[in-house]
C-alpha cells in the first residue's frame, strides 16, 4: 500500500473525501496530546469505541438514511454474544462482518486478550456509532463528548478507537 | 459537504450544490450513481401503482396532515432507500 512522505496511508484519500464531502473533515488547530497510559496494559481496563454501526438487536437502528447523519451512539455490553448484535451501516461492506463480527467489532478477540492477561479488563460496555456525520461541530459537541463521558463513567483506562 | 457548506448553499440559493449533495448521499459518494439511484426509486414508486390497486389513502393523508416537515422529509429519504432495497438492485456496501 502506498504511503506519502509523512507516512500517511492511502495518500490522496483526504483529497477525495474533501472533494466529495467538502468541509466534512474535522480539523484541529490546537495540538491535542494523547493521554499517557498510567499503568501497564495488562493491568488496565479497556473500552472499545467503533464506528461500525454495531448495536444490540432490538435497539433503535442507526439512522443510516438521514442526509446529515446520526449523532447517537449505542452501548454494546462487552459480554455480548455476537449473535445478539446487528449492524446498521450503509457505507462499508458488511458481508465479512456478517460472517464473523470480529472482523469489524472484535468483541470476542478482546475478551480472549483479557482472559490471557494481555489486557487487564474490559469495561462493561463498548460503544458504537456510524461514521457518516456531515456536521463536524455537532459530532464533536454531542457524539464525541457523549462517548467520552460514557467511557470515563465506565472507568476506562485505555480506549481503543476503531474506524470502520 | 459539511452542514456549513449546505447552509451557505441555501443562503446563496445554490440549488445545484444541494442536489449534488443528495446525489452523493444516495449514491455513496458517486454523483452519477446517485442520479441513477434517484431514478430507480421513482420507478419503484411507480410500479406498484400501475394496476391502480387500493391504497390506504387515509393513512397517507393523516400522516401528511399530522406529522411535522422534518419527519416527512425523513420519511421521503426512508422511502427512497426502502424502495431501492426492495427492488433487489442494491448498490450500497452495507445495509439499512
Amino acid at each position: 500500500m502506498a504511503t506519502s512522505s509523512d507516512g500517511q496511508l492511502r495518500p490522496g484519500l483526504w483529497d477525495t473525501v474533501n472533494e466529495r464531502y467538502p468541509g466534512s473533515m474535522i480539523s484541529k488547530e490546537d495540538l491535542v496530546p494523547l493521554a499517557s497510559l498510567g499503568r501497564p496494559l495488562s493491568e488496565a481496563r479497556l473500552a472499545f469505541v467503533s464506528t461500525a454501526g454495531v448495536q444490540p438487536k432490538g435497539t433503535l437502528p442507526f439512522d443510516v438514511v438521514h442526509p446529515v447523519g446520526d449523532y447517537s451512539f449505542r452501548r454494546v455490553p462487552s459480554d455480548s454474544d455476537p449473535a445478539d448484535l446487528e449492524i446498521h451501516q450503509l457505507k462499508y461492506p458488511t458481508d465479512g462482518a456478517h460472517r464473523d463480527l470480529n472482523v469489524i467489532f472484535p468483541i470476542e478477540r478482546l475478551r480472549e486478550l483479557r482472559d490471557e492477561g494481555v489486557i487487564g479488563g474490559l469495561t462493561d460496555n463498548f460503544f458504537s456509532f456510524i461514521g457518516y456525520n456531515m456536521d463536524p461541530g455537532l459530532l464533536e459537541r454531542t457524539l464525541a463528548e457523549g462517548i467520552a463521558e460514557a467511557v470515563c463513567a465506565e472507568q476506562a483506562e485505555v480506549a481503543l478507537l476503531s474506524p470502520a | 459537504m459539511s452542514l456549513a457548506y449546505l447552509k451557505a448553499a441555501v443562503a446563496d440559493g445554490d440549488t445545484e450544490t444541494l442536489v449534488r449533495y443528495v446525489r452523493l448521499h444516495v449514491g455513496d459518494g458517486d454523483e452519477s450513481s446517485g442520479r441513477r439511484e434517484i431514478d430507480k426509486a421513482w420507478v419503484q414508486a411507480l410500479l406498484p401503482l400501475l394496476d391502480v390497486p387500493e391504497v390506504d389513502r387515509e393513512f397517507v393523508l393523516d400522516t401528511l396532515k399530522t406529522k411535522d416537515r422534518a419527519t416527512l422529509a425523513h420519511l421521503f429519504f426512508s422511502l427512497h432507500f426502502h424502495l431501492v432495497r426492495e427492488s433487489g438492485d442494491w448498490i450500497h456496501d452495507g445495509d439499512l
